[in-house]
C-alpha cells in the first residue's frame, strides 16, 4: 500500500484515492439511506402530522430488531423459533424437489420423448408466480405444514429439472469412452465420472431451489401458515406495526445473505476445489437464461 | 507385446444420406515390439480403427482379436485430449484405471509419473497443470496399467511444436525401455516416419491402401538425409492416394 | 461391377436416400409433437380427474370448470377492466424501474458509485417481492404510489445488473479504434456503445418484466381496490376457487404470452446476431 510510504507528500493523494475507492462508496450507502429515511420522516411529519405511526424511525426498527435478536418479542414465537420452523419446511420441500426434479431432469436429459412430454409444463410451472401457488396451497391444503411444503416443491422443481437436464446433456462422453478403453468397471465409472460431473449442476440446482424456494415459502406462510417466518411478518402487518414489518424484512435479508454468501460459497469452494479458478468466484456452471431469471412475488 | 489380428473389419455410421463408411474391409496383423503408425487425412477411419481396437466402438462387420501369449491382451490408451477427470488429483486419475489400489499399484503409478517427470505433481488437480503436463499424465496413465499394447490417437496434435517434440522423444524412450506394442494414429507424416517401424496408410472411404516398413535405425534425426528421403517417399505415396480419393 | 455404371446409378439412389433421411427427420419431429401432445393430455386429464375424485371439487376445480367460470366472468364485464388496470400499473411501474435501473447501471461505471450501489443491487436482487409489497402496503395504504414503488424496488436491480454487465464488456478495441480515427463522443456512442448495450438492456427488460408482473399482482392483493390481484383476493376471501383460478390463469397466460412470445420474438428479430456469437 502506498500509505505506508515514508515520504509524506504521497499521503494526500492516497487519502483522496481511499475516499474515491469503491469501499468508501460502499460504506457511504447505508449512511445515505439513513439520511434519506430521516429526512423523509421529517418532511412527512411536517406536511402531514398524523403519519407519525405509519413511518417508523430507524431507532424504532433497530430497537425492534434488538428485541427479536435477544428473543424478547411480542409475537407468539421469537425469531429463532419461527425461522427454525420455516427452515425445516424449506428443507423438507427442497429434499422432495431435488428427488422429483432429479428423476424428471434425468429422464428429460436422456430421452427426447420424455423431454417433449414435460418441457412445456416445466416452463409453465417455472413462470407461475409463487403467489398463485401460495394462495392455491393455502386454500387446498388449509393451514399447516403441507401447504407451504408443497409451495416450496412447486417453486423448486423446475429449477432442479432444468439444471439436471443440462448436466445430463453436458455429460462428458469423452471420459466415459476413456473409462471403457481402460476397462474400468461400470460402478466405478458411475462413482468417479457420472456423479462428479453432475455435482456442479446439482449444486447450482440446490442453490437456486433454495433461494427461490425460500421466497415461495415466505409467501405461502403469509397466506397459509399458522407459524413460521412468513406468518410472523404477516402478524406484524396485521398488527399495523410498520417497524415490525421493516425490522422483520431486514431479518429476512440477513438470513438470505447468510446462506448465500457464507454457506453456499463455502460449500462450493469445498466441493469444487478441482476447478482451476474455483477459489476466486465459484461460479455456477453455465446458467441458462431461465435459471438466471430471479423470481419474485 | 501383443498380437493384433484384424479380419474383414467393416464399420459404418448413420443411415440414408448420412451414411458414412469409416472402415472398408480392413485386414491387418500386428505383432511384437513394434511401433506402428497409422496415417491418413482426417475422416479416413484412423481413429475409428483405434476405437474399435480398444473396444470403445463395435465393428459393423468383421473381427478383432488382441492376444498376449494366447490370453486376451491388456491395452492402454492415450487420447488426443488428455481426458483426465478434472475432479480427481493426478494420482487418483492413475488409480482410477487400475484394477486394485494396493501399495504396490501406488508405487507403480508413482514410478510412471516419475518417468514423465511429474513425480512431484501427484497431488495436483489436472486444472492446475499445463496442457503438456496433462498430456504427460495421460501417457503415464496409459503405461501405468502395464498394458501389452498401447493405443495412441494423435496424442501430440494439441500441443505446441516444442512441447510435442520433447514428449515424442520421451515417449520413444519409454517404448524402447518397456518393449510394448504401440499403435499410433497421426496425420503428421514426419512424426510417423521419425517414430515408427511400420506405417499404415489409410485413404478416404476407410481403405487400408499401403503398408510401408521403416527400417532405419533409431533415434532418427530429422536432419538425417535417409530420414528425409523416407519422408519424401511417404509423402509421395500419400499424395498419390489423396488423388485417388478425390476421384 | 464396372466403375463406368456407377455415376449413372448413384444420383437417383442418393436422392432417394436424402428423401429417406428427410422422412426420418419428419418422423422424429412428429414423434416429438406426439409426446408433447401426450404431455398436455396427460396433465390436463390428471387435473380434470383429480378434481372431485382425489380432492374435493371446491378445492380443486377442473379445467372445464375453470373454463366455464371464465365465460361467466367475461360476460359480467369485469375482465377487461381488471386487466387494463393491472397492465397500466405494470406499464408505469416498469417504465420507472427501467429508468432507475439503466441510470444506476450507467452510474456504476464510476468506481466510487459502483461501491455505493453494490449493496443496493444485492438487496434488490435477493429481497422477495413480498417484502416490498408488505412494506409499501403498510406505509402507503391503498394509494397508487405503493405498488409502483414496490415494482421499482424489485425490478430495477435486474436491469442494473444487465446494463453494468454490458458496460463491463464494452468493446474497448473498437472504441480505441474510433478514437484513433478521431471519431467524436456522440458518434462513438451512437455507433458503438448503444448497439453494444442494446441487447443487454433488452435482456434486462425481459427478465425485469417477468418479475414486474408478478410483483404487481402481489401488491394488488394487499393494497388495491382494483385489478387482478384485488379480484383474486376477493375470490379467496369468498372461498370461490374456480373464480380465483380463472383470474390467475387468465392473467398468467397473458403475461406468459407477452414474455415468451412477444418479447422473445422481438429479441430474436433485433438481436439475432448475438445468439450466434454466444454459441
Amino acid at each position: 500500500m502506498t500509505s505506508t510510504s515514508p515520504i509524506s507528500p504521497t499521503r494526500a493523494p492516497s487519502l483522496t484515492r481511499a475516499l474515491k475507492s469503491p469501499l468508501s462508496g460502499r460504506l457511504t450507502f447505508p449512511l445515505v439511506c439513513l439520511g434519506v429515511w430521516l429526512l423523509t420522516i421529517q418532511a412527512v411529519t411536517t406536511i402531514w402530522p398524523f403519519a407519525v405511526d405509519v413511518l417508523p424511525t430507524p431507532w424504532q426498527v433497530a430497537g425492534f430488531m434488538w428485541d427479536e435478536i435477544t428473543g424478547n418479542t411480542l409475537a407468539p414465537q421469537n425469531m429463532y423459533e419461527t425461522f427454525w420452523i420455516s427452515l425445516q419446511r424449506l428443507g423438507a420441500g427442497m429434499a422432495i424437489a431435488m428427488v422429483v426434479g432429479g428423476v424428471i431432469g434425468l429422464a428429460m436429459g436422456l430421452s427426447k420423448s420424455v423431454n417433449a412430454f414435460f418441457n412445456d409444463w416445466i416452463v409453465a410451472i417455472l413462470a407461475m408466480p409463487n403467489l398463485a401457488w401460495a394462495l392455491f396451497c393455502s386454500l387446498a391444503f388449509g393451514f399447516g405444514d403441507t401447504g407451504p411444503i408443497v409451495a416450496v416443491v412447486l417453486t423448486g422443481v423446475p429449477f432442479v429439472v432444468i439444471n439436471v437436464r443440462e448436466g445430463v446433456r453436458n455429460a462428458p462422453t469423452d471420459l466415459y469412452d476413456m473409462a471403457r478403453a481402460f476397462g474400468v468397471p461400470r460402478e466405478r465409472a458411475i462413482r468417479h465420472v457420472l456423479i462428479p460431473s453432475l455435482m456442479p449442476f446439482l449444486f447450482a440446482a440446490g442453490r437456486y431451489a433454495f433461494a427461490l424456494g425460500w421466497k415461495g415459502l415466505v409467501v405461502a406462510e403469509v397466506f397459509g401458515g399458522q407459524d413460521g417466518a412468513g406468518w410472523t411478518i404477516k402478524f406484524w402487518y396485521d398488527a399495523h406495526r410498520a417497524y415490525g414489518v421493516i425490522g422483520y424484512a431486514l431479518l429476512f435479508v440477513i438470513f438470505a445473505l447468510f446462506f448465500e454468501k457464507f454457506l453456499f460459497d463455502r460449500l462450493s469452494r469445498r466441493f469444487f476445489r478441482w476447478r482451476p479458478s474455483a477459489n476466486a468466484t465459484a461460479e455456477d456452471p453455465a446458467p441458462t437464461d431461465q435459471q438466471r431469471t430471479p423470481q419474485h412475488g | 507385446m501383443a498380437d493384433i489380428k484384424v479380419e474383414n473389419l467393416h464399420k459404418e455410421f448413420g443411415a440414408g444420406a448420412d451414411r458414412v463408411v469409416a472402415l472398408n474391409d480392413v485386414n491387418l496383423e500386428i505383432g511384437g515390439h513394434v511401433f506402428v503408425s497409422v496415417v491418413g487425412a482426417s475422416g479416413c477411419g484412423k481413429s475409428t480403427l483405434l476405437n474399435i481396437l480398444s473396444g470403445i466402438e463395435t465393428p459393423t462387420n468383421g473381427s478383432v482379436t488382441i492376444t498376449q501369449a494366447g490370453h486376451p491382451a491388456r491395452a492402454g490408451y492415450v487420447f488426443q485430449a488428455a481426458r483426465l477427470l478434472p475432479w480427481r488429483t493426478v494420482m487418483d486419475n492413475l488409480l482410477f484405471v487400475q484394477t486394485d489400489r494396493s501399495e504396490e499399484t501406488r508405487r507403480r503409478c508413482q514410478h510412471y509419473l516419475d518417468m514423465v517427470q511429474l513425480g512431484d505433481k501427484a497431488k495436483k488437480y489436472p486444472g492446475e497443470l499445463s496442457g503438456g503436463m496433462q498430456q504427460r499424465v495421460g501417457i503415464a496413465r496409459a503405461f501405468s496399467t502395464e498394458p501389452d499394447v498401447l493405443f495412441m490417437d494423435e496424442p501430440f496434435s494439441h500441443l505446441d511444436a516444442i512441447t510435442a517434440r520433447s514428449l515424442r522423444t520421451e515417449l520413444h524412450q519409454m517404448w524402447q525401455e518397456t518393449g510394448k506394442t504401440v499403435v499410433f494414429v497421426t496425420h503428421d507424416v514426419s512424426e510417423a516416419v521419425e517414430l515408427s517401424n511400420r506405417i499404415l496408410v489409410f485413404a478416404k472411404g476407410g481403405h487400408l491402401t499401403e503398408d510401408i516398413p521403416m527400417n532405419l535405425p533409431f533415434p532418427r534425426d530429422s536432419s538425417d538425409p535417409d530420414v528425409a528421403l523416407a519422408k519424401a517417399e511417404v509423402f509421395r505415396i500419400f499424395e498419390k492416394i489423396g488423388a485417388l480419393a478425390v476421384r | 461391377m464396372s466403375t463406368a455404371v456407377a455415376p449413372t446409378t448413384s444420383p437417383p439412389r442418393r436422392a432417394s436416400q436424402a428423401e429417406l433421411a428427410r422422412k426420418a427427420q419428419r418422423r422424429d419431429r412428429i414423434k416429438a409433437w406426439g409426446w408433447r401432445l401426450a404431455g398436455y393430455l396427460f396433465f390436463l386429464s390428471l387435473w380434470e380427474f383429480s378434481s372431485g375424485r382425489l380432492m374435493d371439487e371446491t378445492l380443486l376445480p377442473g379445467p372445464t370448470a375453470v373454463f366455464a367460470t371464465f365465460g361467466e366472468l367475461w360476460q359480467s364485464g369485469k375482465v377487461p377492466g381488471a386487466f387494463a388496470t393491472t397492465l397500466t400499473r405494470i406499464g408505469i411501474g416498469f417504465l420507472l424501474a427501467f429508468v432507475v435501473g439503466v441510470l444506476v447501471g450507467m452510474l456504476m461505471q464510476n468506481r466510487w458509485l459502483s461501491g455505493f450501489f453494490k449493496d443496493a443491487v444485492t438487496i434488490g436482487v435477493t429481497t422477495p417481492g413480498l417484502i416490498w409489497a408488505l412494506i409499501t402496503a403498510i406505509i402507503f395504504g391503498n394509494r397508487e404510489a405503493g405498488p409502483l414503488l414496490a415494482i421499482v424496488l424489485t425490478t430495477f436491480a435486474v436491469i442494473t445488473v444487465n446494463v453494468s454487465e454490458g458496460i463491463k464488456s464494452l468493446p474497448k478495441d473498437l472504441i480505441d479504434m474510433a478514437k484513433s480515427f478521431g471519431v467524436g463522443v456522440l458518434k462513438r456512442n451512437r455507433h458503438i456503445v448503444i448497439p453494444h448495450l442494446a441487447p443487454f438492456i433488452f435482456t434486462g427488460v425481459r427478465f425485469g418484466f417477468s418479475i414486474a408482473w408478478k410483483v404487481t399482482v402481489l401488491t394488488e392483493v394487499f393494497s388495491s381496490s382494483s385489478g387482478i390481484g384485488f379480484e383474486m383476493r376477493t375470490a379467496t376471501q369468498l372461498f370461490r376457487l374456480p373464480e380465483f383460478l380463472t383470474w390467475i390463469l387468465a392473467f398468467y397466460i397473458l403475461a406468459l404470452f407477452l414474455e415468451k412470445v412477444v418479447l422473445e420474438a422481438i429479441e430474436r428479430r433485433f438481436f439475432g446476431w448475438r445468439t450466434t456469437l454466444k454459441a
